[in-house]
């Protein structure tokens, strides 16, 4: 099997439509919505966990291509992914029925495939600092404003699923900050490249301002703070992401 | 009457045995994992992530058996080459449409032998100074029992036709050959599989095959505005009557077709179009069809937008169908 693989061979049914995130984007704009949806509505949430719904598709696959890609890499490490494999696949089928519990279907929306274009660092290091650092610790942030906002709207489905889809993730990105160590220990070389690859999603993914800190009803992506402590990142990480969130082109 | 201290195995013989199946079971762990990302199907998918993880903790148990065995930890080691290459033509099945090989190779070859070599193993263990071995092959004959009664059901699912049911059993017979002539994961012979009778199920361990059916079967019927159904099927005559000139009618004026329509379309004239696809961007519609012609398989993406009470294409983009038609 070739290592590793490329975005556009990922598999998919019929059904669901790929566009580049770009375009989608730009073909909302065109008609006066917002690039990424907003949470002010059932439908605009329904849209949310279409999203994520993708997005935990494609982690489930990218958890299972590091389990292959990565034969040399200590057998924890290959456990840990296998695990994370799992978890996303339950993730996977937890959203499918959200989405259905929320009147929607899967390919009622398009799939993106920015976070996997993300997830194909070819060092292991790099990967999962990306991975389960970057875009794991992004699901903390999505997910954790889901709890509350489903808990606000009354909704015990929505908001007791994902706050143990929460968990999980929590779990991914302890794991994440435990291999980026011990993986480029005695390598500050390695060290330094797999932050800077974590650094190049987070800043992707602040969105131009879209994620920020602030309260869950007014921002469009507030930061986890509590969530992403407990999954081991730093206060002093954690302000520096909220920083760079400064520094988009909202403000 | 023999001794009740009488065994099969000693413990160097043991664990290799004990490397063997970790061989085997590591290999097909990351061949699972490796092929999700590569796999259309959603029931396969979902299958395949939820058996990643068992498989992961049955290599790991039997690498931590190993030091108890007087052997290094967490060490693989196949039974010869011909276990080598019977894995690697597991392996090579990584085209999105050879799904149906991927689960032969898994469910209905390995994972039966893999369950009726742990049997047999069980079955001859010494019960008195074998037993930290004999629970390891207790858990994963009831997993390995699992997950080939799970496979089997995906598998019956999408064996839809009598050509797809010619290709398992070639598949099968041709990786069946290579195992027997391997000797099994163990290189020991006589090669055998294990059929799973009833699996009782008293606890949810998530991986109910009949629920990713469902959850590959669940689209609902396509939410479209009348208009644009009327437009859908006014425009899917015209590419049924093979007649460029009509579908045309339907697209924005900004719209130009690239070179390939007219050939697509031509490969596919007469054939009734199928929306396979109906996602919704803003107001907009983006719509697949696909046209199943005698040589020729193809998907339009269309992307539909509402000009007054009309519909049009603002932009279409013709590809080369998956194997995988709607369920």
């Amino acid at each position: 099997m070739e290592r590793p693989i490329a975005y556009d061979k990922l598999a998919r049914e019929d059904r669901l439509v790929r566009m580049r995130a770009r375009d989608v984007a730009q073909l909302k704009i065109e008609q006066g919505l917002p690039p990424f949806p907003d949470l002010l509505s059932r439908d605009a949430i329904k849209e949310r966990v279409h999203g994520i719904m993708v997005g935990e598709l494609q982690a489930m696959e990218g958890a299972g291509r590091s389990v292959y890609d990565f034969p040399d890499a200590p057998w924890e490490f290959t456990l840990d992914m296998a695990r994370q494999v799992w978890d996303e696949s339950r993730h996977v089928e937890i959203y499918i029925r959200l989405l259905e519990h929320m009147g929607g279907y899967i390919g009622e929306f398009p799939e993106t495939t920015i976070l996997w274009r993300c997830a194909c660092a070819e060092d292991a290091a790099a990967r999962v600092a990306g991975v389960n650092r970057g875009l794991e610790g992004l699901a903390c942030d999505v997910f954790n404003q889901l709890v509350h906002i489903a808990r606000k709207m009354g909704d015990p489905i929505l908001e007791r699923a994902v706050d143990y889809v929460l968990a999980d993730e929590i779990t991914h990105v302890r794991m994440g900050s435990k291999w980026l160590t011990r993986l480029t220990e005695g390598d500050p070389e390695r060290r330094r490249r797999a932050i800077e690859f974590q650094e190049t999603i987070d800043e992707r993914f602040n969105l131009g301002g879209i994620r920020r800190e602030g309260p869950h009803e007014v921002v469009p992506i507030s930061i986890a703070t509590e969530a992403r402590r407990e999954g081991g990142f730093t206060d002093e990480e954690i302000a520096r992401l909220i920083k760079t969130t400064q520094r988009s082109a909202v403000y | 009457m023999p001794s009740p201290l009488a065994g099969h195995l000693d413990v160097d013989a043991s664990a290799k045995t004990v490397r063997h199946y970790r061989y085997a079971v590591e290999r097909m762990m990351r061949i699972l994992g490796g092929w999700i990302a590569l796999t259309p199907e959603l029931s396969a998918k979902l299958l395949m992530g939820r058996h990643v993880w068992d498989s992961a903790q049955h290599a790991d148990a039997w690498g931590k058996r190993l030091p108890e065995l007087r052997a290094r930890a967490q060490v693989s080691e196949p039974a010869g080459p011909g276990l080598v290459a019977f894995l690697d033509a597991v392996e090579a099945a990584e085209r999105p449409e050879q799904t149906i090989e991927r689960l032969v190779a898994i469910y209905r070859v390995l994972k039966p032998h893999l369950l009726a070599v742990y049997e047999a193993h069980l079955a001859s263990a010494n019960a008195v100074y074998e037993p930290p071995t004999c629970r390891i092959l207790a858990h994963c004959i009831a997993d390995e029992r699992r997950h080939v009664a799970a496979g089997e059901a995906i598998l019956r699912h999408l064996l839809r036709t009598p050509a797809q049911q010619e290709r398992a059993r070639a598949c099968e017979a041709r990786l069946w050959a290579l195992l027997e002539a391997a000797g099994g994961v163990t290189g020991a012979g006589p090669v055998t599989r294990a059929g799973v009778g009833a699996v009782p199920a008293a606890v949810p361990l998530s991986d109910d095959a009949a629920q990713f059916i469902q959850l590959e079967e669940s689209t609902a019927p396509w939410p479209l505005a009348p208009e644009l159904e009327q437009a859908l099927h006014a425009f899917g005559a015209a590419l049924t009557a093979g007649d460029p000139a009509a579908a045309r009618r339907w697209l924005a004026p900004e719209v130009t077709p690239g070179p390939d329509l007219d050939r697509h379309l031509r490969a596919v004239a007469g054939c009734r179009p199928q929306i396979v696809a109906c996602a919704r961007l803003g107001a907009q519609r983006l719509i697949k069809l696909r046209l199943d012609g005698a040589h020729e398989a193809v998907t339009l993406l269309l992307r539909w937008v509402p000009t007054g009470s009309e519909w049009r294409v603002a932009a279409f983009e013709p590809g080369s169908a998956s194997a995988v038609q709607p369920a």
